[in-house]
């Protein structure tokens, strides 16, 4: 800080006016932080109180915590299925998507090749196209080959659309990992895949584990096509044996609000352990698209 | 020699799985999709080409327009409301001690929410007789403000979007923020010798070496909010009598509730075609202005 700051600062009638301003500051934050938790705050409160109570205290806090519905909404809404289903799709999505993400962007950092730039182009123009206007034609085409209702209906695609981030974030990474190191593996007597496990892998992991994380929190929480390519109800996932809430269910209040708590939660327990990554990771992936 | 045909067949090899995946699923849907939709089909049987029918009545439809209209109402909102937000935010969040971090994770926290869960949530906060908002508006005596914002046809697409500028401040935030701490140390230092503290140095020095900033973040915020589905088909699924009909709710229920898919492929051609022109439309925009 220069010593002009101080200067200024020393006059009374100024601090004064920034000690208002600052409570203010603080006082406005703080509001609308609370206003932006307040809709997960009254739906996990809303979650451990009976019907009754919900209906004459809606907004109170808990006056006694209930865990009958989480009870229910495990066996009412199939959500123990939902989970193993969304887990698998998950795991598995993320699993492809990291492999073939980092090999794609292994051979676009470190190999120069005559349509490398015509590639790359191709690559990022997925993220300009909407999600919603190729599930007529998915379907179709997903009917045709007997993919619909399987687990692979929503693992492909769900890959296919998160390459281009994915790729374009390991890409950034990998440029940045000195040649040198690899110059080293080849007097080994390591080959390309050598290179690939051994060097560019391992040392990619910190781009890597954005991806993973971006690609868990997509595929955990994506809806649109699991409900269109899947209509099995012991394969649907967790968002989509929610969206039976949006009618069916719906005056069933502390169901409903236990069911989505029990759906929310493995995403809010990663969003604690990995802020920083998930902010910048989906920053990053935002300003390409 | 031997080498350059090994590192031709390694390209292949490697290239290969990512492109046919991203090919089959991304890519060709596009352009079978402006296939299908010359043909009147309802998912079984056999297909009947009718050229240009399909096209020319969603270009007919009013609904289609009232879609397109309640697309640019999600749109405007999201700019209206998602940069103003995050822009005074930052300005208020520049240190980065432990309160403002808190305020940071806050407004980011939605963003990791599963969309149907935000559409449910916002579902019961704006219902007429238990939702939050209409017993905030009964507690101050505003009575006669009260209604069922969902259903209302006159409120429900703006009370559609708020939901929407709810779920996605976050990034632009962090945008913003980073915009702000990149702005050089020196510049500040001479604004501060010039005297400029405040708001002139909010007006003269902050905002316009923000500009550039502020144009990305727009341009974001439009493709971005063009996305938008699962909180309104959630929330609404496009009703009451189709007044928060948005583009991909109009295709969804054409296509899957009443199979009319030949329709409905002319329906995601249009979606498409709509969304480039906004996108070039801003970019165009957004870039004469330097």
């Amino acid at each position: 800080m220069s010593t002009e700051t101080y200067k200024q600062n020393s006059s009374l009638g100024f601090s004064l006016k920034t000690g208002l301003f600052k409570t203010i500051r603080v006082l406005f934050l703080t509001t609308f932080s609370l206003l932006m938790v307040y809709p997960l705050y009254w739906l996990i409160t809303s979650a451990f109180k009976t019907n009754e109570e919900f209906f004459t205290q809606p907004y109170a806090f808990p006056t006694s915590f209930t865990f009958e519905n989480f009870q229910r909404a495990w066996e009412v809404a199939n959500l123990g299925q939902a989970m193993i289903n969304s887990t698998i799709v998950t795991v598995t999505a993320t699993v492809l998507t990291i492999f073939l993400g980092a090999l794609t962007a292994y051979v676009l950092s470190r190999f120069t090749f005559k349509l490398k730039g015509v590639l790359v182009v191709f690559f990022m123009l997925g993220m300009l196209i909407p999600v919603h206007s190729t599930l007529v034609p998915l379907f179709t085409l997903m009917n045709e080959v007997g993919l619909l209702d399987t687990y692979w209906a929503l693992i492909l695609p769900y890959t296919a659309f998160e390459l281009p981030i994915a790729i374009f974030l390991t890409v950034a990474y990998m440029s940045t990992i000195p040649k040198e190191l690899e110059e080293a593996a080849v007097i080994d007597g390591s080959g390309y895949w050598g290179i690939f496990f051994k060097i560019m892998l391992p040392l990619s992991v910190p781009a890597l584990s954005t991806v993973a994380i971006l690609a868990f929190l997509r595929y955990w929480n994506e809806f649109v096509f699991a409900l269109v390519f899947i209509n099995d109800s012991s394969l649907k996932t967790l968002p989509l044996s929610l969206a039976i809430f949006s009618d069916g269910f719906s005056t069933d209040y502390a169901l409903t609000m236990a069911a989505m708590t029990i759906a929310v939660l493995p995403t809010i327990v990663m969003y604690l352990m990995f802020q920083e990554q998930i902010m910048k990771g989906m920053v990053a992936g935002s300003v390409k698209g | 020699m031997q080498s350059s045909s090994k590192l031709r067949g390694l390209l292949v090899i490697t290239l290969l799985p990512a492109l046919l995946l991203y090919s089959f699923f991304v890519i060709i849907p596009i352009f079978w999709s402006s296939y299908y939709g010359f043909f009147e089909w309802s998912g079984l049987g056999d297909a009947t080409f009718i050229g240009f029918q399909n096209y020319l009545e969603v270009v007919q439809s009013p609904i289609f327009w009232r879609s397109f209209k309640n697309n640019l109402i999600i749109v405007g909102a999201s700019v209206l409301g998602q940069v103003p937000i995050a822009l005074g935010l930052a300005l208020l969040l520049r240190k980065s001690n432990m309160f403002q971090r808190f305020v940071r994770s806050a407004v980011f926290l939605p963003m990791v929410i599963s969309t149907v869960v935000v559409g449910l949530i916002w579902g019961y906060i704006f219902d007429p007789e238990l939702g939050v908002i209409n017993a905030v508006l009964r507690s101050v005596g505003l009575e006669s403000w009260t209604r069922a914002w969902l259903a209302d046809p006159e409120v429900n697409m703006y009370a559609v979007a708020v939901p929407i500028i709810w779920n996605y401040i976050g990034p632009y935030l962090i945008i913003f923020i980073a915009a702000i701490q990149n702005i050089p140390g020196e510049i500040e230092e001479a604004a501060l010798l010039d005297g400029a503290t405040g708001w002139r140095k909010l007006v003269y020095i902050i905002l316009p070496n923000m500009w550039g900033t502020i144009k990305v973040v727009i341009i974001l915020c439009i493709s971005g909010s063009l996305k938008a589905f699962d909180q309104v088909f959630v929330m609404t699924g496009g009703g009451p009598a189709q007044s928060t009909e948005i583009l991909a709710t109009y295709m969804y229920n054409n296509t899957f509730l009443v199979y009319r898919y030949g329709f409905g492929s002319a329906i995601s051609t249009m979606i498409i075609i709509l969304s480039l022109i906004l996108i070039l439309i801003s970019q165009v925009l957004m870039r004469r202005k330097d």
